[in-house]
């Protein structure tokens, strides 16, 4: 448990810092919608009709004049892209940044495995997201409250699900990168995240890059399809659920095999 | 392999880096109890062999063991029984020295306050400062104190003494040697003889990263090498001399030799005696 404490410590700044931009950020969003929501619900009509635009951000499915759809089509798009660089710089550094900072010799020779390890660095980053995305939840959902708005229950928790669960496949990937690196590679990660997101906004609107929604984890856990469709495509979970376990299990094996720089 | 007599026990051990062969065919024994000295230039191998014990590296051929245990399969075992120093002591920046030591203590599951705290006020190590704030001397300190504290079966310090001033380094050697008496064994990779010959029984020389030769100190001391200073036909002369020492009262005949002293060797120079022999 002592890498896993270790790294908690580590990070808490920064998982305080992104908590706290992310969740009030969307917060003050949430409570701005009453002052805005005159001029947005005249916005609405053309916004729902702006063709491939309107389909990419999902306003072709939910109004901007209600909170959901503000909330499904505008700041559950700001919180997946900001959760998923999160995850990505997280998932980058943590095992990478033991040979970048030269401290590789000093961890890798007391009585704990090289598994240990990478399973303890593992949960820090599983837990960091968890954290991340429960604080940010309750701020969001407080915000409904001071609103007085009533929010859909089940496409909520169903949405939060699979924004946690595309930001751990995200984070997983760069964490698998990370045993390959011996160096911080967080510009990688963080287009990994961007690119990811673009996918999605793509595939949505070009059919011939329609299968992209295979790889890119933006696609299960978009707000628009969930709140209309209150259901998770279980099949992209799957793909997800596939992606995760093998590049956590590359990672896993590479730092077991690899020479350690100094 | 079984050698439970044996502190560290390799038998021709081969790391490639690529196609380079960093370490070639390396056999070593040290004996339990011993201070064992690792002596050779910078890239000579050193640091490869000791990265391959505690498997920092692979390494492709050959068999290792430490303290009876096979490096390969017993890897977890073995590290609890030794404390290690690497040449860069690097830790994490923002963290206090404290923290450092408990985390060092932490990860081996025990409680080591009282020996830390003696080490630190020896080592005169301020326990608040932060890893960033340290000059690469104090993190050495750091870096004898967390290889120290667990009171380990076996010491492996890679160049300890670089960064160290020299009362410290004194303090550093005073220390192996009151935990030698009670039985810890200690290897020592280093390139600085004089502390070799001082403190070492035993030492092996390595060069391109083939074993030269391993004895106990005092016989790598003993050789057919003197060092020469003579006053011959008015003029100074200082210079090593390797041979029959006939044969060099010969070459004075006809010479006229106003003094002449014959003293055993500097280990520096002994090292490169056995340098020049290996490159023939």
């Amino acid at each position: 448990m002592t890498v896993l404490k270790h790294e908690m410590k580590i990070n808490a700044k920064s998982l305080l810092i992104w908590t706290l931009c992310v969740g009030l950020s969307c917060f003050g969003c949430i409570l701005l919608y009453t002052s805005m929501e005159d001029s947005i619900k005249g916005m609405a009509d053309p916004f729902s009709d702006m063709g491939v635009m309107s389909q990419a951000l999902g306003m072709d499915k939910l109004s901007l004049a209600t909170l959901s759809g503000y909330y499904a089509t505008e700041i559950a798009m700001i919180h997946n892209l900001l959760g998923a660089m999160f995850a990505a710089i997280l998932g980058t550094g943590l095992l990478s940044k033991e040979e970048a900072g030269h401290t590789s010799e000093f961890l890798n020779t007391f009585p704990v495995s090289r598994k240990s390890i990478v399973l303890q660095k593992y949960r820090s980053l599983l837990y960091n997201i968890l954290i991340f995305n429960l604080v940010c939840t309750a701020m969001y959902l407080f915000g409904f409250f001071l609103m007085g708005e009533e929010i859909d229950g089940k496409a909520m928790a169903l949405y939060h699900f699979a924004s946690f669960f595309m930001q751990v496949e995200v984070g997983t990937i760069c964490f698998m990168i990370s045993a390959f690196a011996k160096r911080n590679l967080l510009g990688a990660g963080l287009g990994i995240a961007v690119l990811f997101f673009a996918s999605d906004m793509m595939c949505r609107v070009v059919p011939a890059i329609e299968d992209l929604k295979y790889v890119t984890p933006f696609y299960f856990a978009n707000a628009s399809d969930i709140f209309t469709e209150e259901k998770l495509s279980g099949s992209m979970l799957a793909v997800g659920a596939v992606v995760t376990v093998c590049a956590f299990l590359i990672a896993l094996y590479r730092y077991n095999k690899k020479d350690l720089a100094q | 392999m079984k050698n439970q007599e044996s502190a560290i026990s390799i038998q021709n051990l081969t790391k490639y880096y690529g196609k380079h062969k960093a370490v070639d065919g390396l056999s070593l024994n040290v004996e339990r109890g011993d201070i064992f000295g690792f002596l050779g230039p910078n890239g000579a191998g050193k640091s490869t062999t000791i990265r391959s014990l505690l498997g920092l590296i692979a390494f492709q051929e050959g068999e290792a063991e430490i303290l009876g245990m096979d490096v390969k399969t017993h890897h977890r075992e073995i590290l609890g029984k030794i404390g290690y120093m690497p040449s860069e002591a690097m830790f994490y920046p923002s963290m206090k020295v404290k923290e450092v030591i408990r985390f060092a203590a932490d990860m081996r599951k025990l409680d080591c306050t009282a020996e830390a705290q003696m080490l630190c006020e020896r080592l005169q190590v301020d326990q608040n400062k932060r890893i960033e704030e340290l000059s690469l001397g104090n993190r050495k300190k750091v870096s004898i104190v967390c290889a120290m504290q667990h009171k380990p079966e076996l010491f492996i310090f890679d160049e300890p003494t670089s960064g160290l001033d020299p009362l410290m380094q004194a303090e550093f050697f005073k220390l192996i040697m009151e935990y030698n008496k009670q039985g810890t064994t200690c290897f020592l990779s280093s390139h600085v003889l004089s502390e070799i010959k001082k403190y070492c029984k035993h030492a092996a020389i390595i060069r391109e990263g083939k074993l030269i030769c391993t004895d106990t100190v005092e016989n790598l001391t003993r050789t057919n090498t003197k060092r020469i200073r003579m006053i011959r036909d008015g003029k100074e002369e200082d210079f090593v001399f390797k041979g029959d020492l006939n044969q060099l009262f010969a070459g004075f005949a006809g010479h006229d030799i106003e003094d002449i002293v014959i003293e055993e060797p500097e280990l520096d120079e002994i090292f490169m005696h056995y340098y020049e022999e290996e490159a023939k």
